[in-house]
């Protein structure tokens, strides 16, 4: 349990915006029931809040002994918040946008595709078996046999499936 | 006694459960061989996916997930010097050496046989002690359960972080982020911001996913460039010489996982390091030293680290009380599928109890099947590309999290607690004790209530009749200490004594 002498870029502002979360919560802890009584409502998060707020407190002073590093903004976008990582936090962003209204399969479907050829650095043809063949594969685990809701949006899913079961089932008999 | 037999054949007399033990063991041992995936993680994901399934259809996945992951961390420690998973830390250091000259296979095969006998292990003390422990948690007083709870979440926050005050804040923040909603008692609003939404609370399998799944995604973002390096191997059989050999030293450390294990805070990378330590200190002429392909070190970790899953579920379903966080994840999955574990489930339904001790066994023994068999298909898929493998637990994330309530309000909590974790990750927070919070949370604050209460809501009067119960004042020394051992005095009063 030993901390490092260096900082690593942005830390004391992480560890000030954790004091100020800290502050805030105790603040809305305080909101429900005061310091009306030990068995309140609010006591356990009053108390939960206070916590955080010392804790905190003990690692902002705890950062301000230690070293800063170099670089300090050039290195935050190298070792903490890199290109990639940014662009795929947006990516997740914008897919949980659409999933509801654009529906499971194509928003997953592009999702995948600009993420696997994104990160996997294969022609596009690759990374377009490879989505088609996961998406699939999830398809059928998660929608047929776990048979989870997914959202269907743009794609009348219901329709297809009960049309190919249909079909199936007319020349079973 | 012929009931609990019966409990305990559920899961081997049907079929359908008997095929969910050995597919979760299977996939388990995927997902703790394949770095970047974890079994913490996996059940997270599965929670929601199989809530609406009956429980023990539900149970039945998610042990052989978790006993196959334990183990499973093994497979690319000893070819890939990549442990799958933090227990699999110590089995990296003679299995790797082992792995390069050639032992692969000899190495897969003798941890597959030592594992399952620290499983057996674990499995025994479970069903030997959790009578015990429970019949002696009956007589538990509300300020016990509590002061039991805030330990765990203290030395899981003291050991896995860098630094204790930085555990506590995460162990608060998620017992915060449980109160979200409306009171149980009082039905009086928490946080909810005149938000109607938030009434229910936030699920505590979003923030599981988020914490888990989302941000161990985005760290290894970082490790993109690590390619996986391919390893012949043709045969993993044994050889029984050496596992009769080795038998004395890997039911010792199958003790001493199965104990570690069983302790809140520690969990079975810590029984796996520390059995290495002790199979290196009692070995006194090891055929190949230390670190260079002993094959004591290499059993000594993979039975503790099996043993443990054992020792585990001891205060899990004894007390209610999850000793790291993949027991925290498991905890949560217990409560949403409508069991109580604590003092009372055996007592209530004690037909659970001995379904998860079959179950476990069950498991065990998949464990042996699919750990001495499918070699060249183990070796195919581990070799998953990164590029492939981070969209994927991405898009179940986000999957997993619309599935709990159908609801997008649900991914949005994921991904905040996703980002939220990763930042934590990389600044030395844990995330293990937020897990820990939010599970525990309503257990903290409901016996805070009832504690202050008995006590005539008088803190002095509280304090006072601690010190009256034995147990209570042993807790409360545990948390004390831990607390001082954090403070300048105490650093102070270590460079004293040798002096002294």
């Amino acid at each position: 349990m030993v901390e490092s002498t260096q900082k690593q870029p942005g830390e004391t502002v992480f560890g000030y915006l954790m004091l100020l979360l800290s502050t805030f919560l105790f603040w809305q802890a305080y909101q429900i029931s005061g310091f009306e009584a030990l068995s309140s409502p609010g006591a356990f998060p009053l108390a939960a809040a206070g916590i955080m707020v010392i804790s905190s407190c003990i690692v902002v002073v705890k950062n301000a002994r230690r070293e800063s590093p170099a670089h300090l903004v050039q290195g935050f976008f190298t070792r903490i918040l890199p290109p990639l990582v940014a662009i795929m936090i947006a990516l997740i962003l914008v897919y949980a946008v659409v999933l509801d209204s654009l529906g499971f399969i194509p928003s997953t479907f592009v999702f995948l595709l600009l993420a696997i050829h994104l990160l996997h650095h294969r022609s596009i043809i690759s990374s377009l078996v490879i989505t088609t063949g996961s998406l699939i594969l999830i398809y059928v685990i998660f929608r047929l046999v776990f048979q989870i809701i997914l959202p269907e949006g743009i794609v009348p899913e219901r329709e297809i499936l009960a049309w190919l079961g249909n079909l199936f089932g007319s020349k079973g008999n | 006694m012929m009931e609990a037999l019966s409990n305990f054949a559920i899961s081997w007399v049907s079929p359908e459960l008997m095929g969910l033990t050995a597919l979760g063991t299977f996939l388990g041992i995927y997902v703790g061989a394949i770095p970047g995936l974890s079994v913490t993680m996996a059940v997270s994901i599965l929670i929601s996916f199989t809530f609406s399934w009956d429980v023990n259809h539900a149970l039945c996945l998610m042990v052989g997930i978790y006993m196959g992951g334990v183990y499973g961390g093994s497979r690319t420690a000893i070819l890939l010097n990549m442990p799958g998973a933090p227990s699999a830390i110590a089995t990296a250091l003679d299995g790797y050496p082992m792995a390069q000259k050639g032992e692969a296979g000899q190495a897969i095969g003798l941890s597959t046989v030592m594992s399952v006998i620290g499983g057996f292990v674990g499995i025994i003390v479970l069903s030997i002690a959790a009578p015990f422990v429970s019949d002696f948690a009956l007589t538990f007083q509300p300020r016990d359960y509590m002061m039991m709870a805030i330990l765990g979440i203290m030395l899981v926050g003291s050991l896995a972080g860098d630094s204790l005050a930085k555990g506590i804040f995460c162990g608060a923040l998620g017992m915060l982020i449980g109160t979200v909603g409306l009171d149980p008692l009082t039905a009086e609003e928490r946080f909810t911001f005149g938000v109607v939404e938030l009434w229910n609370g936030i699920n505590p399998v979003a923030v599981m996913i988020g914490m888990f799944g989302i941000s161990e995604a985005l760290t290894q973002l970082h490790h993109m460039e690590k390619a996986a390096v391919r390893q012949k191997l043709d045969k993993i059989l044994p050889a029984w010489r050496d596992v009769y050999k080795y038998l004395p030293l890997s039911l010792q450390t199958s003790t001493l996982g199965v104990i570690v294990g069983a302790l809140p805070g520690t969990g079975g990378d810590i029984a796996a390091l520390m059995a290495y330590d002790y199979a290196k200190r009692t070995t006194k002429n090891p055929e190949v030293p230390f670190g260079q392909g002993a094959k004591e070190g290499l059993i000594a970790p993979e039975a503790a680290n099996n043993a443990a899953v054992g020792g585990a579920y001891i205060p899990m379903l004894t007390l209610g009380i999850p000793g790291d966080a993949v027991t925290a994840v498991f905890l949560g999955a217990l409560f949403i599928h409508g069991l109580n574990p604590g003092p009372m489930l055996l007592a209530e339904q004690p037909e659970m109890f001995w379904f998860t001790v079959g179950n476990l066994t069950l498991a065990n023994i998949f464990v042996l099947i699919f750990g001495l068999t499918g070699i060249r298909l183990f070796t195919k898929i581990v070799e998953c590309p990164k590029g492939v493998l981070i969209p994927l637990i991405f898009l179940l994330s986000v999957v997993g999290s619309y599935a709990i309530n159908n609801s997008v309000t649900d991914i949005w909590w994921m991904l905040a607690f996703g980002v939220l974790g990763y930042f934590m990750k990389l600044y030395g927070f844990q995330v293990g004790p937020v897990i820990l919070g939010v599970i525990l949370s309503r257990l903290l604050d409901e016996n805070w209530r009832r504690a202050i209460i008995s006590d005539q809501e008088s803190l002095g009067m509280f304090f006072g009749n601690l010190f009256h119960s034995p147990l209570s004042t042993f807790l409360f020394a545990a948390i004390a200490l831990i607390l001082v051992s954090q403070t300048p005095l105490w650093g102070m009063w270590k460079k004293k004594k040798p002096s002294a």
